[in-house]
């Protein structure tokens, strides 16, 4: 319901931006231009195959199936459009909306941004609405592959990240320091999403974010040290695993706090993460690291990061990149015996299932070419060779019994801006 | 093929009583690429990019920090999609450019040496590093 009302929200702001709107642009033409709209769009067409059979490879969590042996052109093809209204020097509107394949295998269209940002200075910049998560570098750009250099984000970095947007503000300053410039900002908002998992949906609606970042940007470097906090408001759709544990209480007590250790809802999630950039010329590094911690025993605690480094060579540019991301353990005992009960016996396999679906083990290497042929056109190809143990499920979708945690990915794709 | 213009023939200009003083290569950077625009006054500068495509553009950026157009558009779709910062308005031909930092006083843009007049004051010359 409050969805509903949000997207109504969202869209009669819309709408009335672009009726207002065009006043402004008629009259921008004749005047200083303190006020403008401006429509701009991204897209990629894309061709993506990973080679085993065994587990579907997805581009992020909100995707329910991926490509198994098969070419997809779901994995990395999407479209957005984005408004700007530049009302002021200080206010500007900004609403995005993009189509993907997600969640229920739609490509729906989803309001990813409506906020209004207003720059009281020009180092101070403070937005409302909804707008990006930038909790990692580049993590709310990462759906306009014209951007970087890759064919997608890492995957091992940033597809198991179960968000793409907050309802809520976010303030930034930047003051000059030593040469170079100091950014500090502060977010907090609320979720909206509902996350595919297997045949059901984990719904993230009423989850509170909360963090910030800093960074230091000097010349060709720029360095990034971020940290959030996420609470869960809903537990996972394992509502008969956790009813069926606290039923089993009776005989098994310990099966009790087995059910309040899988409870997600009011547990906590820790993100934090440290990045560098080195971008001179013709030379673009990028290192990240995150650390992931979860309160919750539901969920394995996670490192991941990734290394990529490219060289422009007229239209070209070749890369190379490397990312890893392994989770865990966490133990949890039921404390029921097997072999008492079939009942029993599924809920201590749930129990197990639950456990082990958030492991991931595996590092990528990458390797690619983006060729810039035309004025915001790209053509990109990349293969990804994903090396993993059977246990890494977390990042793939509908795994299947023989499933080595080993796949190739291939890909092409042609990125857009106007 | 458009004509090639040398670095060594653009300046980069504001209007002549423009609160904008002489400004370093690495100010030009913060002003043009959104990292930082605040004036020492506590207004905001307003950088004015020329047309995409245009020979003006290609050689400023490429002289400026060895970045070509596409990298430069790749740059601004990040922070342009992301909601950050809004990229430099482009103005269409050389003569809107002169037009616009004429009749603003936060204006800054950068021009060909020999379009300046006594309008315009010359705040960072691209030619001496």
């Amino acid at each position: 319901m409050k969805t509903i009302t949000v997207r109504r929200f969202v869209i009669s702001c819309g709408f009335l931006l672009a009726l207002l709107g065009y006043q402004p642009v008629a009259h921008a033409l004749e005047s200083d231009s303190e006020s403008s709209l401006s429509f701009n769009g991204f897209g990629t067409l894309g061709a993506t195959r990973s080679s085993s059979r065994e587990a579907g490879f997805v581009r992020e969590l909100s995707q329910p199936h991926g490509s198994a042996g098969e070419w997809r052109s779901e994995v990395d093809s999407l479209f957005g459009l984005q408004a700007n209204w530049q009302v002021s020097n200080h206010l500007a509107l900004i609403s995005q909306v993009i189509s993907r394949y997600h969640l229920g295998s739609s490509y729906s269209p989803e309001v990813m941004w409506a906020f209004a940002r207003w720059e009281p200075t020009g180092n101070t910049s403070i937005r409302v609405g909804r707008l990006g998560t930038d909790f990692y570098m580049f993590s709310d750009s990462r759906q306009v592959g014209y951007s970087y250099l890759t064919v997608r984000p890492s995957t091992d970095f940033f597809g198991v990240l179960p968000f793409s947007h907050i309802d809520g503000a976010d303030a930034q300053l930047s003051i000059p320091v030593a040469g170079g410039i100091l950014r500090g900002k502060a977010h907090l908002g609320w979720m909206d999403e509902t996350l595919p998992l297997a045949e059901r949906r984990w719904d993230l609606s009423g989850s509170r974010m909360l963090g910030g970042s800093l960074t230091y940007q000097r010349g060709a470097w720029t360095v990034r040290a971020s940290s959030s906090e996420l609470r869960f408001k809903h537990n996972l759709p394992i509502d008969e695993l956790t009813d069926g544990l606290r039923q089993a209480a009776v005989m098994f007590p310990q099966a009790s706090a087995a059910a309040d250790a899988l409870n997600v809802a009011g547990s906590r999630s820790r993100f934090h993460s440290l990045g560098g950039v080195y971008d001179d010329g013709p030379v673009q590094v990028q290192l990240m690291i995150s650390r992931v911690q979860h309160t919750t025993t539901a969920f394995q605690d996670w490192w991941a990061g990734y290394l990529l480094a490219g060289y422009r060579i007229g239209e070209f540019t070749p890369f190379v990149g490397y990312s890893w991301i392994r989770s865990d353990k966490k133990k949890l005992t039921t404390g029921i015996p097997d072999g008492m009960a079939p009942a029993l016996d599924t809920l201590n396999s749930a129990t197990r299932t639950v456990l082990s679906d958030s492991r991931s083990d595996q590092h990528t290497t990458s390797i690619g070419v983006r060729w810039d042929f035309a004025s915001n056109l790209d053509l990109k190809v990349q293969f990804d060779a994903i090396r993993g143990t059977s246990e890494s499920l977390f990042p793939f979708r509908n795994e299947r019994a023989g499933w080595n945690g080993k796949t190739n990915v291939l890909t092409f794709v042609m990125d857009f801006i106007f | 093929m458009a004509p090639t213009l040398g670095a060594a023939e653009l300046v980069v200009a504001v209007r002549s009583d423009s609160e904008i003083g002489t400004l370093s290569k690495k100010e030009v950077v913060d002003i043009f690429l959104g990292r930082f625009r605040q004036l020492p006054g506590g207004q905001q500068a307003e950088p004015l990019d020329q047309a995409t495509q245009s020979p003006e553009r290609q050689a400023f950026y490429s002289a400026l920090i060895n970045k070509t157009s596409a990298e430069i558009n790749a740059y601004w779709a990040r922070l342009l999609f992301s909601g950050r910062v809004t990229p430099p308005r482009v103005m269409n031909t050389p003569e809107k450019m002169l037009e616009e930092l004429i009749n603003n006083p936060r204006a800054i843009g950068y021009v060909d040496k020999a379009r300046l007049d006594r309008r315009l004051r010359v705040v960072f010359d691209i030619s001496t590093p």
